[in-house]
């Protein structure tokens, strides 16, 4: 008897698949994204580099495909002031703000490995540096334009032509 | 009186040899990104970024408040990294103090600034013997 209360609270019998409680199952079907485009911004190149090699490494560990890596040039922001608080036009100060850009580009995701993926990237993301994302989706082309519209209209009597 | 044509932003004035000068004070601003870090570090200034004077009104806050909070205690300039909402202050202390006080200290700024600020701020200490000297001037 005591044997019988025992095993009836444990598992040993019961063959039930473990369910994960942070995995989670729907029905609805998965958006796909034809290309995730990732453009980071920073002042430091070192630091952007770094970034860079985490990035693709996090991309090839979960299996997404780099489409390229693009470093479009720096934009340099400059401006020139007046160098003392009173008169002395002839005697400026320059100074300038550097923005270097890097650019993801991953192609052929769905909407939970492009989100998996941008929650971890983002919050690895180094302070001082910004980041913008665009996301391409696929969908299926909508009913309505699938056949042309000369088809589907009814056909026009002649009758009505010649008056 | 007639200006003088060298810049004077930022630069310590060689003297006698007897200052003692710490690396983030012996290299004048045209070093920064070459051999300088920032010392402050947020996207207000970056191309198509906004907020810039925020930040920076905050940054001139957050130093005179270290400096008055830790008085006579802070070896270099004082580090602010902001990472989403989260706002890190990275400072040098001397051993001046007990470890009692200090852990004191930590809390009273980080509770007082997260109410000032509304957002989650973290200090991050580091004490060192004396003050890292680099050269003398």
């Amino acid at each position: 008897n005591l044997m019988g209360a025992r095993l009836a609270g444990s598992h040993v019998d019961t063959q039930e698949p473990k369910i994960n409680p942070l995995v989670s199952i729907s029905d609805e079907p998965e958006t796909l994204y034809k290309r995730l485009s990732l453009l980071v911004k920073g002042h430091d190149k070192a630091v952007l580099d770094s970034y860079e090699y985490f990035a693709v490494l996090a991309a090839k560990e979960l299996g997404i495909s780099v489409e390229k890596v693009d470093k479009p040039p720096k934009t340099i922001e400059r401006f020139t002031l007046l160098k003392s608080v009173h008169i002395y036009k002839k005697h400026r100060v320059q100074y300038e703000m550097r923005t270097h850009y890097l650019c993801l580009e991953l192609k052929y995701l769905t909407g939970s490995t492009a989100a998996v993926y941008l929650e971890y990237v983002q919050r690895n993301l180094p302070e001082g540096v910004a980041m913008e994302v665009k996301k391409t989706k696929i969908e299926r082309i909508p009913e309505h334009i699938k056949k042309p519209v000369w088809d589907t209209l009814p056909q026009v009597e002649e009758a009505e032509v010649k008056s | 009186t007639p200006l003088s044509p060298q810049a004077r932003a930022a630069r310590v004035r060689v003297g006698k040899g007897d200052k003692p000068v710490t690396y983030e004070q012996a290299h004048p601003p045209h070093y920064i990104a070459h051999r300088k870090g920032w010392l402050s570090l947020h996207t207000g200034n970056l191309h198509g970024e906004a907020g810039a004077a925020e930040r920076a009104v905050e940054d001139s806050f957050l130093r005179r408040f270290m400096y008055g909070t830790f008085p006579g205690l802070l070896a270099d300039e004082v580090v602010l990294k902001r990472r989403g909402n989260l706002l890190v202050v990275c400072a040098l202390l001397s051993r001046a103090l007990p470890p009692s006080k200090i852990y004191f200290l930590v809390g009273y700024t980080e509770t007082l600034l997260s109410h000032f600020y509304k957002c989650p701020v973290r200090l991050e200490l580091q004490t060192v013997p004396a003050r890292v000297v680099y050269k003398y001037l």
